[in-house]
This record gives structure tokens, sequence and C-alpha cells, in this order.
């Protein structure tokens, strides 16, 4: 009796809990945006880069992928009390796409690496230049072989922007935490939680699913 | 007279330990079609590959009508213009349709209006005789398909000489056939050609000289006639005789004579 | 700059302690994930009707939802049902079970590349598709698996500083702790990262040595696909 007098209020607070998601969103995709262009560009870097954009590159990958997500938004968090002032949400959006950033182009270096070198050999035979092979003929092609492994980096996203939890942010997270404390009811409000970013992470997979399906080169079997 | 169109003087290039090509030196002339021929691992994939610099060679000068090719001048990208290579993996670019891979080189390297390059594109794939494949994508095409529309793609940009790089090895013996008629009509049309091919029966009918490379350098040239019939160097006469009995539209009758 | 040392010196006592229960949640979890994750792989590769779906639900619960939420289910929900767990304990049980759903996942990828003529093969020796299991198909995926495994242990180290948000006493969480004693926290956590980086290398390297060590030419996977 006492428990479905509990499990109620629980209940009553998914409204709370969803405006979590909302913010949760945005920090997912502004924090996805921001890496994916990060990450392509290191990855050019890494394949086509001579010298120091090479190795900047790679030592970016090795550091940024040493770190756990934590230590890296503390720091970004606290940059706040000695240089620039950074507030929690930017933060969280910076860690997430600074660190998903050197995940990436490890994903987008695979991909472009698995592109035949016969393809850029035929672009600058007929005349194209280098930038040109690359833009036009091979990251088409990479992009496309990337995006199963890309979908699974931004699930992986999506799931880390609870770590916002750790600066106060109020995302999904920090508001099942808010809930939790106020029913006394960790349990099923976590549970409640947990099924909430279920939701998002299957429909995310599956839409990415999709895109990828509409892309897709006919005849190529991956 | 007619003009020289390649010059190539005294090429040298090394891969890591082995010296592929020795100092090699040869001319193809305007409307010519050279078929290069040779023992594997002696370099002549690497000379087509010098010439348009897919490959740098260690030393030596390689002349397009007169024009040095240097990488790094100015004029780099126009000469590559000019030298239409064909590879044996075709390299069609996979995420573009038949009529694509045609229109991307001039568009994007002579800046050509798109409606125009396409309608070129056409005529080329006709040309081929792969137009109605025009919408299709190279996964969804033969072997054969691939190297004929590979062929239009190079010839789109109206180059001065065309470079084939075994066409045909990449290919099932049955699709053979089509791309060398397409080559065929291509040399009966004045295409400059310089063709590496295990082909005999194409250098019998379209060959204006063959080319024996042997040990990085030129061991024999001449006239189908005489490389087939009447060889002069021993070498030469054991290649070819080898190259026709493993080659299933090959003979060699003419060397029974010996 | 001889401060920075002298501060390092300072806070490395502390530093060093976080990082043992690091590493003891490191390796805690990894072989329970271990323990948990080979059996799922095998439900799910090989199980039928509800032993499959058992583990597909399993993996997929685990995979969709954030580790720290699964860490607050077991550390804040469970004692609801009467189960109290010590913080460590309960981290260790978290992130176990966190790793265990990906480790399955890797090992049924690696299954799962194995060519189907091996199987067949051994079944056509006459073994049962048990003996085929454990004789020819484990070891050769137990090699394949290694790149993206050791993928893993390397996830775990760092995943560990989750802990530190129910004050589990690790690396992450010490650093914290001596930021509110000593207000200085760039410095703090410059150097909270230099540790987590060379730890990190190191056994990045000894990964690779036993990688290389156990390395079946011309059979491996890609740490990349992962």
């Amino acid at each position: 009796m006492g428990i479905n007098f509990a499990a109620n209020k629980v209940l009553a607070s998914i409204p709370y809990l969803l405006g979590g998601v909302w913010i949760t969103l945005q920090i997912t995709v502004l924090a996805l945006a921001l890496s994916t262009v990060l990450g392509i560009l290191l990855s050019l870097l890494r394949v086509y880069g001579k010298g120091i954009f090479h190795r900047f590159s790679l030592i970016y990958s090795r550091l940024m992928r040493s770190l756990p997500l934590l230590v890296i938004l503390f720091m970004l968090y606290f940059l706040g009390s000695e240089i620039i002032d950074i507030p929690a949400y930017w933060a969280i959006v910076l860690a997430l796409a600074f660190h998903s950033a050197a995940y990436q182009s490890e994903i987008f270096r695979g991909a472009i690496q698995s592109i035949s070198k016969g393809q850029m050999e035929a672009a600058l035979a007929l005349g194209m230049s280098k930038y040109q092979g690359i833009f036009s003929v091979i990251l088409p092609q990479a992009l496309r072989r990337a995006i199963p492994y890309w979908a699974n980096e931004a699930t992986i996203v999506l799931k880390d922007s609870s770590l916002a939890y750790a600066l106060g942010v109020t995302e999904l997270m920090r508001r099942g935490e808010y809930v939790s404390a106020r029913t006394s009811q960790p349990m099923l409000t976590y549970i409640i939680v947990g099924l909430i970013y279920l939701i998002l992470t299957y429909a995310f997979t599956k839409s990415m699913n999709r895109i990828e399906y509409k892309v897709r080169i006919p005849g190529l079997e991956r | 007279m007619p003009k020289p169109i390649l010059r190539i003087e005294n090429l040298y290039k090394k891969f890591r330990d082995t010296e592929v090509l020795k100092g090699l030196s040869l001319t193809v002339y305007e409307g010519e079609v050279v078929v290069i021929i040779g023992p594997s691992g002696t370099g002549k994939s690497t000379l087509l590959r010098c010439i348009n610099r897919l490959t740098e060679p260690d030393s030596g000068d390689i002349y397009l009508e007169e024009q040095k090719i240097e990488p790094g001048k100015s004029n780099f990208s126009q000469i590559r213009q000019q030298i239409g290579m064909v590879f044996q993996d075709f390299n069609l670019f996979n995420h573009l349709t038949a009529v694509q891979n045609v229109a991307i080189g001039p568009i994007k390297v002579k800046k050509m209006d798109k409606k125009k390059a396409y309608d070129l594109a056409m005529k080329e794939l006709e040309r081929v005789g792969m137009a109605e494949k025009a919408g299709n994508y190279p996964a969804e095409l033969s072997g054969g398909q691939k190297q004929r529309v590979a062929i239009a793609r190079a010839l789109a940009m109206d180059p001065k000489i065309m470079l084939f790089d075994e066409p045909t090895s990449a290919l099932d013996p049955e699709l053979i056939g089509e791309v060398l008629e397409v080559m065929k009509d291509l040399a009966n049309a004045g295409m400059t050609m310089m063709v590496v091919s295990h082909e005999m029966g194409f250098a019998r009918e379209a060959a204006d000289r063959i080319v024996f490379l042997e040990d990085g350098v030129v061991a024999e040239e001449g006239s189908p006639e005489k490389i087939f019939n009447n060889p002069e160097r021993e070498r030469t006469r054991e290649f070819i005789s080898k190259i026709a009995r493993l080659n299933s539209g090959g003979d060699d009758r003419g060397l029974n004579n010996k | 700059m001889m401060e920075h040392i002298e501060y390092f010196i300072y806070i490395w006592p502390d530093l060093f302690k976080g990082l043992i229960v690091s590493l003891q949640l490191s390796v805690g979890a990894l072989l329970l994930g271990l323990a948990i994750g080979l059996p799922m792989a095998l439900m799910r590769t090989y199980g039928r009707g509800l032993v499959k779906t058992l583990a597909v639900m399993y993996i997929e619960l685990i995979r969709g939802t954030p580790m720290i939420v699964q860490l607050f289910l077991i550390y804040y929900g469970l004692p609801d049902m009467g189960i109290l767990l010590d913080r460590l304990p309960a981290a260790i049980i978290a992130l176990g079970i966190n790793s265990s759903a990906y480790q399955a996942e890797y090992f049924r990828g690696a299954i799962l590349s194995i060519d189907e003529g091996q199987g067949l093969a051994a079944q056509a020796l006459g073994m049962t598709k048990q003996q085929a299991i454990v004789n020819i198909i484990l070891p050769q995926a137990l090699r394949l698996v290694l790149p993206p495994w050791s993928n893993e242990v390397i996830y775990m180290v760092k995943y560990t500083s989750v802990a530190f948000l129910i004050a589990v006493p690790e690396l992450m969480a010490r650093g914290k702790m001596l930021i509110s004693k000593t207000f200085k926290p760039l410095e703090t956590l410059f150097w909270v990262g230099v540790i987590y980086v060379i730890v990190l290398s190191i056994i990045a390297k000894i990964v690779d040595m036993v990688e290389k060590k156990l390395a079946i030419p011309g059979f491996q996977m890609s740490r990349e696909d992962y």
C-alpha cells in the first residue's frame, strides 16, 4: 500500500524527467556536431597530413583516449576558476566533444584507409588535385563506411551525457537523482530513467540504420 | 614524319633493393599503338605509372609533346589530363554512377559546365557501348562493363595518349573480348596508345609496334610480324612461346619455323 | 617549477592510494565481466528460445543505458529490496555487469567471424556440437577477441572514475578531495591526468605484448573495428 503511494509519486515526476530528456538531447547533439567535424579534420590530418600536423592528430588522439571523461570534464570546468569562465552546460558539451572527437578520428581514419589506393590513383590520373581526390572521391565513400561505427560512438556520447550529473546540470540523470531523493524510491526511479535512456538509444540506433540504408551505394553489400 | 607524343629518356626506378627500371628509353609517336610485353616484375606497370607520376622515378626525363613532365610545376595537372590511364582493377569511383564517373573529370578538373559534361559523358559511354548502363553503379556492373566505363572516363578528358595497364588481366575470360573490341576501335580511330598486356591476339591485330621489356630496359622492339615470327633475341622467342602456350587464343605458329 | 614538483610529491601518497583502488575496481570488474560475458555470448550465439531471448535482453538493456544509471541502481536502488552493498563492492558489481554486456558482444563478434567451415569440419570428424565449440571455435575466438578485449581493459581503467560519483575513493575521487583541500584544481587535475595517461600507456604496452605473443599469424581483427 505504501509502495503504491510512493510509486505514484515517481510516476507523477515523469514529465519532470522528460524535461531532462530535452537537455540531454541538446547536449548530445551539440557535442556530436562539434566532435564529428573535429573528428573528420583530425582523421584527415592523420592520414594526409605531414610532419607536425600528423603528429598533432596522433598525440591528440592518444591523449584524449587515455583520459577519463570526468577528468576532461573537470579540467574544462575548472579552467573557469583560472582563465575563462566555462559554464557547466558548456563544460559537458565541450568535454564530450573533445573526448569523442579522439575516438571518431580513429573511426574515420580506419574508414579512409580502408578505401583502396586505386581510387585516389584514378582521381589523380584524371588530373584532380589531392584535395579534390579527398573530398570528391575518398570522403564520400569513407563516410558511408564509417556510419555503423560512428552510430555506435554517438550512442556512447548520448549515454556519457549522463556524467553532466557531476556538474549539477539538470539533464535527465540529475533530475532522476532529484526525483529519487524526493520520493525515496531510487529503485523505481532509476529503472524509469534507465528505460528512458533505453528508448533514446534504441530510437537513435534505428534512425541511423535507416540513414545508412538511404545513403548506401547500390550493389555494394557490406 | 609523325610527331612524337611521348618521349621517355633514361628512366631509373628502384623499389627497396630491386632496380626495376634501369635506364629505359622509349618514344611513342602520334597514332601509334605500342604494346609492351615482358616477364612479370620487369617494370611494365612501373613504366606506365612513372609517366603520369603515380610512381616517382628515381631519375630520367619524360616529355609529353616536348613539355617536360615535372610534378610541382603549375602545368602538372594539365599534363595529367592529357594522359589517360586505364587500370587493371578499373578503379571506378564506387559512389558514383557510370555517367557520373565519366563526367566528374570534366566537371572537377576542366571546370566544364555540368550539362555539357553529362552530354559529353553520355557520348563517351555510347562510344564504348555502355550508354544504357549510365545510371548504374560500378558494383552493379560486370568486370568487362566496368573496364569499358573506365575507358570512357579516361577518354572524356580528351587525352593525347592512353595508357592501359594490363586492362584485361582482372577479367573473366568471356569478358575480355568486349574490352579488346573497344580498344581496337580506339586504335583504328587513331588514338595514341601504350598498352601493357599479355593478350597476344590484340597485339598481333592492333599493335604498330611491340616492345619487349626485360631487365629494366627495352630488350627488343619491332613490328608484330617481326617479334612474333622472327625475333632477334633468344629470350624474346622464349617469352613469346611461353605466353602463346598459356593464352587460350594464342598460338606460336610463326615460331614453329625455327 | 620546483613548487610544482613539491606539490606533486605532496599529493602523490593520496593519489597513489586512489590509483590502487582504481586498479582493484578494474581487475574485479573485468573478471566479473568475463565470467558473465562469455556465457552470455554463448547463450546468445548458440542458444535458442528463452535462453537466447534472456541473453539478448540482458545485453541490450545494459548496453542501452548509461553506466551511472546502473551504478546508482545497484548502490541506491538495491537497498530498497533489502540488499545493502558497500561502495566498493557495489562499484565492482556495477562496473562488472556493465562490462559483461560489452564483452559478450565482443565474444559474439569473434565467434561469428569464425568461418562456418570450422564447425562443419569438426562435426565431420565426429565431434559433438559442444566439443566443436570448446575445442575448435573458442580457442580461435579467444585469439580473435584480443584486440577489442584489450580495448575493454583500457576503457575499464578509465571508466572506474565513475565510481567517484558514489564516493569510492579511487583516483578521480582522491583528486577531487585534494582540490577541496588545496584549492588548486588545475594543478591537481593535471597530475591526475598524467597518472592516468602513464598508467594507461603502460597497460596498452602490456596488452600489445600479450597480443603479439598469443597471435596466430594472419588471424586478427583490427582493433579499430571496435
